[in-house]
């Protein structure tokens, strides 16, 4: 009787375990998606593309079912983080399941690229696609949209006229007027990133001084807030990513709305080194176990069709000169784009992360 | 027969504390490689650490986690007092309503709050449009340390509620009846008698509040505040220095153990559970008048606090977005956020209740080292857990390739690594804490003496588990159970990381959404949550109350 009670305990436990086995074979095997099935059928049969990325946006699902209906190439989804995914593909190591990697940061494929992460793209049809300076040098990753990191201002309190360089933001005259969010977020770190590139440090880690003195308050929340509270008064300067603002334009919220249109973009740096950008990008995974298909999906986002509907749903722009933007994003007129080479960003990460804990940037 | 006895009995002691030592050799594993990392010498980026982050991380670390473990007792346990011991207005629905807003994650209610009350919020618009007003945006601003005690307290209280009302409904009618008898006031009763005796379900419900807040990456990131977890998430991935981010983790570890050990060592010897061997109910008061209106307005504010007006804010937000996201496949986010969550909480339930039988029994070193070491998950970030479970994942595939090509020749080598194996076996590592902590309280009350008539009258410790103490314990395993499903429904960081391709559960759609500023379209997601929770919630309370009678 004794024996039988822990035999009985034992078994419950072994039959949980085996459930929790069965669960993930039954729901990850149930619609056919599961990554233990795909690998079996690797070899012949169903035709797969395994993708991590940090891009989440349900438009982009879209594409991917158009990818499918195109070529009968299912394209599986892993989605997280993109600090995070590149951890765990390389914790995965050689035998990781990912083809392809997209980011929403040009410095993180260059990370990844470092990592020894991915390998070189040979195609013609991305070399013409997308422009030499959104793509690695190297051919391990490429761009797919563009976005720019701008000034938002008060069309109540500032003319435009009194805009003009991202180093003008660090002239007294704009004391306690500037909204930005907190240097722990990618854009930030990308955009000093840059200054370092193209001025150096000692002017990145000025500016960065500078936009510190003319804060109107301590980083918060995201890029949208900062929006909002030029809005509010809180400030009269946002520095932002275009596509946030183009979505503020087209919020739910009527109210949103309303603030979104009593703001004004503007473009830095025109007569100088540009505006800021950065890109959404692709890499192929150096251990890809379906090359083929991945350097297809690749082709096929930097097509024109797919560049189109990839950039328009959230106002982004395409890479690909071909594909005119969406026409809000038209609106706000054609500008300069900084001239470096994006793998710079990655390559001047860390740096910017220092300078900014430096400098006292929260 | 006396060779038999003897047999029986050693296989009883050894499968619990084989079982034990194996569960918690298992949870340790995956963190050991990240354990090692602590060894290291120093790297540059460390003094870089050391020189610019350090400091102020600590401070708002310390802040954050003294105010809201506070704050959460002070919340906690006046509720959990006034609905234990009396009867006014509303009473018998606040007394589970309480519990809900566990069910809102506290990155969702930082959104949902800070979207409340912003410049577009509801109550500024209206204000604005309606009467002109425009509020200084200073005293509105909730994006501040002050802003997170308050999400972080109306959102995380409820673990203290919880176990004290339990502990209180059903351990101290004796003792608070004796007081009134001997004349003491309800102040001094509180005071005197309650804090006191309950001072261990306040000690286990705060400390998970305050490994909570520890743990937290949502709330601090989106309101600007620098913290110990923002300082390692940065290290990692800002600096790229897994090495330096993973001492930052450590340390975070040691402060987590030296606050458990302070815990214990303040506790001494002195166990709190009964000396009576009947379990009776306290007698409510009723209160009347000015008194019953207090109480009820008290509860209320904080029940409308932590959940009604978050709830209204994302009802407000879910009307203005279905129509964007009717394309998203709702059914299968809620089958696979359903699947994972009771799978994982049924495997915890079993493993606190192996381990802490087995500290139980055995109070001996290693039944103690194996009780606290359970709390070893809970208190590193989820995202260093997930890849310590991947790299420990794929070792195990290594291992068993040779196996999985036995049953099917194609077989890949990453099997058990792709699968919702890794993610439940994170969930139970990350929130073992949690069940472990109710299961433990729950011996506790019922103390030792069950156990050992029972086994004084012959019964092996496996039969007596099963006859006497889970039938005794099952409010507790079922509020443990309760509490890790719902935690599972709202994680992330494991989530996001270890699940297989084409696998999204309602917090990584939360998540999505969030994360590209889209907070109102969210809403469906989240609401859907705590629509769950709240179930469940409900549900569980009414088997607890049954339990009761």
């Amino acid at each position: 009787m004794k024996g039988k009670l822990s035999k009985i305990l034992i078994s419950l436990l072994f039959v949980i375990s085996l459930a929790a086995l069965a669960g993930c074979a039954s729901s990850v095997g149930g619609d056919g998606t599961g990554s233990n099935k795909q690998q079996s059928n690797a070899g012949g049969g169903e035709q797969v593309v395994n993708l991590y990325t940090d891009r989440h946006y349900d438009t982009d699902e879209e594409l991917y079912k158009a990818f499918t209906a195109e070529t009968g190439v299912k394209v599986n989804v892993v989605k997280g983080k993109s600090d995070e995914l590149i951890e765990r593909l390389k914790r995965e190591g050689k035998d990781t399941e990912a083809d392809l990697l997209i980011t929403a940061d040009a410095g993180r494929l260059y990370r990844a690229k470092e990592e020894g992460l991915l390998q070189a793209v040979d195609s013609a049809t991305l070399k013409n696609s997308i422009p030499e300076n959104l793509r690695d040098p190297d051919n391990q990753w490429f761009g797919l949209t563009v976005r720019a990191r701008v000034i938002v201002y008060s069309k109540d309190r500032v003319k435009p006229s009194e805009l003009s360089t991202y180093e003008d933001l660090t002239n007294p005259k704009w004391k306690g007027k500037i909204l930005v969010r907190s240097s722990s977020n990618i854009y930030n770190q990308s955009l000093l990133a840059s200054f370092i590139a193209i001025k150096g440090e000692e002017w990145a880690k000025n500016w960065a001084k500078g936009i510190v003195a003319n804060m109107a308050r301590e980083p918060e929340g995201n890029d949208t807030d900062q929006a909002i509270a030029v809005a509010a008064g809180q400030g009269d300067l946002a520095i932002m990513n275009t596509y946030y603002f183009g979505r503020l334009l087209n919020s739910s919220d009527p109210e949103q709305k309303k603030i979104g249109e009593s703001l004004g973009v503007f473009f830095p740096d025109q007569d100088g080194a540009g505006t800021h950008i950065n890109v959404s990008g692709i890499g192929l995974t150096k251990e890809s176990k379906n090359k083929e298909n991945a350097i297809k999906f690749m082709e096929f986002l930097a097509s024109e069709k797919a560049q189109k509907q990839f950039a328009e749903s959230n106002f982004e722009y395409p890479v690909n000169p071909n594909v005119e933007p969406a026409e809000l994003l038209k609106s706000w007129g054609e500008f300069k784009t900084q001239n470096i080479n994006l793998s710079k960003l990655g390559e001047l990460n860390s740096q910017a992360v220092k300078i900014f804990d430096e400098v006292g940037w929260k | 027969m006396f060779v038999i006895k003897i047999r029986q009995f050693r296989l009883a002691l050894n499968s619990w504390s084989v079982l034990s030592i194996v569960f918690v050799i298992l949870l340790l594993l995956p963190n050991l490689n990240i354990l090692i990392n602590v060894f290291k010498a120093p790297n540059e980026n460390w003094i870089h650490i050391k020189r610019f982050l350090l400091q102020e991380y600590v401070t708002n670390t310390l802040l954050l986690v003294s105010f809201t473990g506070l704050f959460s007792v002070l919340c906690g346990i006046s509720l959990a007092w006034l609905v234990a011991v009396y009867d006014f207005p509303l009473r018998s629905f606040l007394k589970w309503g309480l519990i809900l807003p566990l069910a809102i994650p506290p990155y969702i209610a930082a959104y949902t709050y800070n979207g409340l009350l912003n410049y577009t919020g509801v109550i500024q618009t209206f204000l604005r449009n309606e009467f002109n007003i425009h509020l200084n945006q200073k005293y509105v601003d909730l994006m501040s340390v002050e802003g997170a005690i308050f999400i972080f307290t109306m959102f995380l209280f409820p673990y203290v509620y919880t176990i004290t009302r339990d502990f209180l409904e059903k351990q101290s009618a004796s003792l608070i009846e004796n007081a009134r008898v001997l004349g003491r006031s309800p102040m001094e009763i509180f005071l005197f008698v309650i804090l006191p005796v309950s001072r261990a379900a306040i000690v286990g419900g705060a400390s998970l509040v305050i490994l909570e807040v520890l743990n937290d990456y949502g709330v601090v990131q989106y309101f600007g505040v620098t913290t110990f977890s923002t300082a390692i998430f940065k290290t990692w991935f800002g600096l790229g220095d897994v090495e330096s981010s993973i001492k930052l983790s450590a340390l975070l570890l040691l402060v987590v153990f030296g606050v458990l050990l302070l815990e214990r060592v303040l506790r001494g010897r002195r166990k709190y559970s009964y000396t009576t061997a009947k379990v009776r109910p306290i007698s409510r008061i009723r209160l009347k008048g000015a008194k019953a209106a207090l109480a009820s307005v008290y509860s209320f504010a904080i029940f409308g606090l932590g959940f009604l007006i978050p709830l209204l804010q994302l009802i407000h937000w879910a009307f203005l977005t279905y129509k964007n996201i009717l394309s998203v496949d709702f059914g299968r986010l809620i089958l696979n956020t359903l699947l994972t969550a009771l799978l994982a909480s049924a495997i915890i339930a079993v493993v606190a209740l192996v381990i802490a039988n087995y500290g139980r029994m055995n109070e001996s070193f290693a039944g103690k080292i194996c009780a606290r070491l359970t709390v070893v998950g809970y208190s590193i970030p989820g995202a260093v857990i997930a890849i310590g479970v991947i790299v420990f994942f794929v070792a195990l595939d290594n291992n068993l390739f040779w196996f999985y090509r036995l049953i099917n020749p194609d077989s890949a080598k990453l099997v058990l690594s792709t699968s919702l194996a890794m993610l439940i076996f994170a969930y139970v590592i990350r929130f073992l804490a949690i069940g472990f902590n109710a299961v433990e309280t729950g011996f506790e009350k019922v103390g030792k003496r069950f156990f050992e008539a029972s086994r004084m009258l012959g019964m092996s410790v496996t039969e007596t588990f099963f006859k006497i103490d889970v039938k005794m314990i099952r409010p507790a395993i079922v509020s443990g159970f309760i509490l890790v499903l719902v935690d599972i429904m709202k994680e992330l960081p494991l989530t996001l990381l270890l699940r297989p391709f084409n696998y999204d559960t309602l917090a990584t759609k939360v998540y999505q959404y969030a994360n590209d500023e889209m907070i109102r379209e969210a809403s469906i997601p989240s609401l859907i949550i705590i629509f769950i929770s709240a179930v469940s919630i409900y549900f569980f309370n009414q088997v607890v109350d049954r339990g009761e009678r």
